[in-house]
């Protein structure tokens, strides 16, 4: 199906031999097999190729249970593939590492650290001096609009709020790869908004590579250099789509913009189509 | 200003301890029993033993014993238990083991550990660390294995060795839990360091208890009860405040500790 203008694979490719200067992750014939607990095998990934450029935004775009929080953690060094490697600038990922750094869908904040404690826990880690690492970590929470929270535990703060939580708390080690798995997933659309437009503004600030996981087509095509559509059972690459939009994008501009429609509808439909929920293999 | 309902919750426990000496001082005049002196009787032996300096080193030896036992056992089970939340093969080798002491009462192994160590002190303070260590081991696996996964990736993340996760995540995220256990094994350390005493009787708050009985000194034996008693109490409401200091990050808004803090 050709639907989207460009596909020309600028940012996003499936791994072929010669690699471009500027890759920073590759994914290479990743395949996950998990044990369910009906003992049979369940394949959740099936040879999954991709490459990400540095400095790109990438969002991965698939029905539930395709295994987009799968190829996340094992990008991430969280969990490893059954079969196939994923690499960081060459070196093949082993494990988790400051270089990339998880913003998950459950928030996982440390409950026992107020907003400050847990957005300073990173850098302290790193060996930032304490003085230095607070006064980093104030003007994140400040950046992401928490200012006068700074001494709240993690239990007195709405869902939103410890989102923006999570986003600083990762923000302050300074990884060179953000990994987001539907980190506006469970919020409000006006505070979803929010988060995309400072999200998008702070990343075309540093410009830090991100594969961001997602269930909302507008939110992909907002946000994203390149939509990679996954379909289900087992979880593959369908189709990576190039969006072509000028930046720094404007929500209100945006919108009214017939391609960005364009993208929105035509992805729309794709992702209609490969949304049957498959039986289980 | 305090208010009513303040007050109210303060006046609870204070009216509780009245009513039930009221009780005990009726009963008793009831009875008649020479067995069974009243409550005046047994409050009034009070300043006598704590008066008496024999007396006083008894008590100070059995806290001592008790101290130890606790302090040991926790600095050990805590460690261990978070081990095993985490760890299949340390649960899967520290199981059985303990699936086999648990049920034992500990008080039980005293003539055998008599046997080996003696009537002394550390007869009565290993009684008194295993009692403690089965309820604190048990919490600390149960609070490691409930640590969200999420969490211990994102120390990973930031460059936390696995040691230091357990350290640094494992151990703070589980606090609640530990801190649980630690309550139960405050409250069992009291009761095992009266029981070896009972079984092994050569000093202590057991000891005085117990030849008081022998020689049929009523009021000493109901006022050791009362000071024991009233040990246990002070020691649980000393050990709830610092809980609740150390976990005010989890605790919900409203709740209504168990206790007399
Ligand atoms: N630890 C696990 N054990 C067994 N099966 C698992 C495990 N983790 C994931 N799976 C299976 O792998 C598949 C992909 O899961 P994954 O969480 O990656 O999906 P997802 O695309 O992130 O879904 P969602 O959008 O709902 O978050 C699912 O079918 C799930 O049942
Ligand atoms: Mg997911």
């Amino acid at each position: 199906m050709k639907v989207v203008p460009s596909r020309s694979s600028e940012w996003v490719r499936p791994v072929t031999s010669q690699q471009p200067a500027s890759a920073i992750i590759e994914i290479d014939r990743v395949s996950q097999v998990f044990q369910t607990s009906a003992r049979k095998d369940h394949l959740a990934l099936s040879e999954i190729s991709l490459t990400i450029e540095e400095g790109a935004f990438v969002s991965i775009l698939g029905p539930s249970g395709c295994g987009k929080s799968t190829l996340l953690y094992i990008v991430g060094g969280f969990v490893s593939p059954t079969s196939g490697a994923a690499r960081m600038k060459g070196q093949r990922i082993t494990g988790p590492g400051p270089d990339r750094g998880p913003v998950f869908q459950e928030f996982a904040l440390f409950p026992w650290k107020t907003v400050l404690g847990n957005v300073m826990y990173g850098p302290r880690q790193q060996g930032v001096r304490a003085h230095e690492a607070e006064t980093q970590s104030r003007a994140l929470i400040e950046m992401v609009g928490l200012r006068g929270y700074e001494s709240f535990y993690p239990k007195e703060l709405s869902g939103g709020m410890k989102q923006r939580v999570a986003l600083a708390r990762t923000l302050a080690y300074h990884p060179e790869v953000l990994l987001m798995d539907e980190p506006f997933g469970a919020l409000d659309a006006h505070t979803r908004t929010r988060l995309q437009n400072d999200l998008l503004n702070i990343w075309e600030r540093d410009r830090k590579t991100v594969l961001f996981v997602t269930h909302s087509v507008d939110e992909a095509v907002f946000l994203s250099d390149k939509v990679v559509m996954m379909s289900k059972s087992p979880g593959r690459i369908r189709e990576v789509i190039d969006i072509d939009l000028q930046r720094p994008r404007r929500r209100n501009e945006l919108l009214l913009d017939p391609r960005y429609q364009k993208y929105v509808v035509d992805i729309e439909r794709m992702f209609d189509e490969s949304d049957e929920v498959g039986s289980p293999s | 200003m305090i208010s009513q309902a303040a007050m109210a919750k303060r006046a609870a426990p204070v009216l509780a301890c009245v009513g039930l000496l009221a009780i005990w001082q009726f009963a008793s005049l009831g009875l008649e029993s020479d067995s069974f002196p009243t409550a005046i009787e047994a409050i009034r032996a009070i300043p006598d033993i704590l008066g008496d300096k024999e007396s006083l080193i008894n008590i100070l030896a059995s806290l001592r014993r008790m101290a130890i036992g606790f302090g040991i056992a926790v600095l050990l089970s805590i460690p261990l238990g978070l081990l095993m939340g985490r760890s299949r093969a340390v649960a899967a080798f520290f199981n059985p083991l303990l699936m086999i002491i648990y049920p034992v009462p500990k008080a039980a192994l005293m003539p055998i550990i008599m046997l080996w160590l003696g009537v002394g002190d550390i007869t009565k303070t290993l009684v008194i660390f295993l009692g403690v260590s089965l309820p604190v081991i048990y919490h600390s696996f149960e609070g490691a294995k409930a640590v969200e996964e999420k969490m211990l990736w994102s120390g990973a993340a930031m460059g936390l060795s696995p040691l230091q996760r357990l350290v640094r995540i494992v151990l703070p995220a589980a606090l609640p839990e530990i801190l649980t256990g630690c309550r139960t094994g405050l409250v069992l350390a009291l009761i095992t360091m009266i029981t070896s005493e009972m079984i092994a009787r050569q000093s202590g708050a057991g000891n005085i208890l117990f030849n008081a009985l022998d020689m049929g000194q009523y009021d000493t034996v109901y006022a050791m009860i009362i000071i024991v008693g009233a040990m246990g109490i002070c020691l649980d409401a000393v050990f709830e405040r610092v809980r609740a200091r150390l976990v005010r990050w989890s605790e919900p808004q409203f709740d209504m500790p168990l206790s007399f803090s």
